[in-house]
């Protein structure tokens, strides 16, 4: 479970989460709605530890993270799987590198035993035939494919974290990253999806929360969501009408 | 001001302790011998022919301006000793270095700012890879192996860019250059000029990664990255040799 308790974080003066108090258990799937610079990537980066906060404290599983040092939050991180905006695949790697990188580093198989579950990997997203292709190579939805895969790599995370994964993506492409984030979800783990298209959270989460300025101005179900009188999520709902 | 003093002084912080992290990396598991390889290969193939280009037209720019000079006084013979002494304590480190920041440098910090700005650092520590090891350590280490070796290629070639200006265009002996420079390979100016590289290799590597990991700001910020690593690195360059030659001329017995 992840608990923020009083979490205030700021990028030098500029004040990027004020105060921020909200749990989440692991088999959720919650979506983290937002304007660009309200925090929501943020969050994420905390979870894990990338970042520490100025206050409060960040919780998981009871255990507070934020006096853990690099080396103790590995265990932590493990329990994670994080996919960044655009995939964040190693420039210089093969897609098959790329993949087989969290195997390399965590576990002792031969070559044969990562070859092979790199490719029955990339079979599962249609991209087996994209082995050998450099990220530059790749069309935005293939490279998120390839870095969702290569987060689930090595282990099993209790939890899946997407920073933006649909953004940027023609429908298509968001679609099948949509059903692919359900499919992955249907076989155990929640998910904290961060994102500014209500279309897809729709399609994902079951419980919303809204980030305004870095405080949650909302957080509950589609249903009250949609009923909302908040201006700013209002505004944002004005993107079901147009699609 | 007082607030700029104290970014300073966090930056100089910051700096020490990634390239002690960095440094200390060498003796420490787990060691990345295949990004090693990766990042000698392109420090050390990959400037190979500028810095040979470079030096052979530098060696054969001194050698004229020196035999131009010295015939008029009647001292042409001493164009060996003086362009050796030059090239091998001096122009051969320096030169090489700077051409090595100019190249190396910039390409590791533009790649290391694209890194975090692209979430490939963050990716690492999620993975639980410490980017410091995994990204410092072998470009320092990189670089402590290839700069020297550069500069000894670098200085050879200038030689002979002195000797073939100095016996085909001066009418000097080509006997006498090179026993000139047998002469002066002693063991106080090798010495001198082979300590330097390694003191140079170590400061770019380090500076260069630093800038690159503490990149912020997408495109605009890249730049303003490359640009401070290449001018870092030759400030530090300038400034080391200067107090390298003093405190080695003092060690070595030269008098001044």
């Amino acid at each position: 479970m992840i608990e923020f308790d009083r979490v205030s974080f700021s990028y030098g003066n500029r004040f990027v989460l004020n105060d921020l108090s909200f749990s989440v258990h692991e088999d959720e799937r919650v979506a983290i709605l937002g304007g660009s610079g309200d925090g929501k990537t943020t969050i994420l980066k905390l979870i894990i530890g990338l970042l520490r906060p100025d206050s409060g404290k960040i919780l998981i599983d009871g255990e507070d993270i934020t006096e853990k040092t690099e080396d103790e939050l590995r265990d932590i991180r493990i329990k994670f799987s994080m996919v960044f905006q655009d995939g964040a695949l190693f420039d210089s790697l093969s897609v098959k590198e790329n993949v087989a990188f969290p195997l390399r580093e965590y576990t002792k198989m031969s070559e044969e035993e990562i070859d092979r579950k790199v490719r029955e990997l990339l079979r599962r997203v249609g991209l087996e035939e994209a082995i050998g292709y450099m990220p530059e190579e790749l069309s935005g939805g293939m490279h998120r494919r390839v870095a969702i895969m290569r987060s689930m790599a090595a282990f099993q995370p209790k939890m899946f974290l997407y920073d933006e994964a649909t953004t940027g993506l023609d429908p298509v492409s968001a679609d099948v990253i949509c059903k692919l984030i359900l499919d992955i979800s249907e076989q155990g783990g929640g998910f904290i999806i961060v994102t500014h298209k209500v279309f897809d959270a729709f399609k994902l989460a079951e419980r919303f929360m809204f980030l305004k300025s870095g405080t949650i101005i909302f957080d509950g179900d589609k249903k009250k969501m949609l009923h909302s009188t908040i201006p700013e999520i209002q505004i944002f709902l004005r993107e079901l009408n147009w699609s | 001001m007082k607030k700029k003093a104290k970014e300073l002084i966090s930056d100089l912080q910051d700096f020490y302790l990634l390239s002690y992290h960095g440094l200390m990396g060498v003796v420490r598991r787990p060691f990345y011998f295949k990004d090693l390889i990766e990042q000698m290969d392109y420090a050390g193939s990959g400037s190979f022919f500028i810095i040979l280009l470079i030096s052979l037209f530098i060696g054969m720019a001194l050698s004229l301006q020196l035999s131009a000079e010295l015939s008029r006084l009647g001292m042409k013979m001493y164009t060996g000793k003086i362009v050796g002494i030059s090239i091998i304590r001096e122009i051969g480190p320096v030169l090489t270095a700077l051409v090595f920041a100019g190249r190396v440098g910039s390409g590791i910090a533009s790649e290391l700012g694209s890194m975090v700005l692209g979430h490939q650092v963050d990716t690492l520590r999620v993975f639980g890879v410490d980017p410091v090891k995994k990204l410092v350590t072998p470009r320092i280490l990189s670089a402590l192996i290839m700069l020297p070796v550069l500069t000894i290629i670098g200085d050879c070639v200038s030689l002979f860019g002195a000797y073939y200006i100095a016996v085909f265009v001066s009418h000097q002996s080509g006997t006498f250059f090179w026993s000139s420079i047998r002469d002066i390979l002693i063991y106080e100016n090798v010495l001198a000029g082979s300590i330097k590289p390694f003191i140079f290799g170590s400061l770019i590597a380090c500076i260069s990664c630093y800038m690159g990991l503490s990149t912020k700001g997408g495109a605009i910020g890249l730049r303003r990255t490359t640009t401070r690593a290449v001018v870092a690195s030759f400030i530090a360059i300038i400034v080391a040799d200067f107090i390298l030659t003093r405190v080695l001329l003092y060690v070595l017995g030269f008098s001044v």
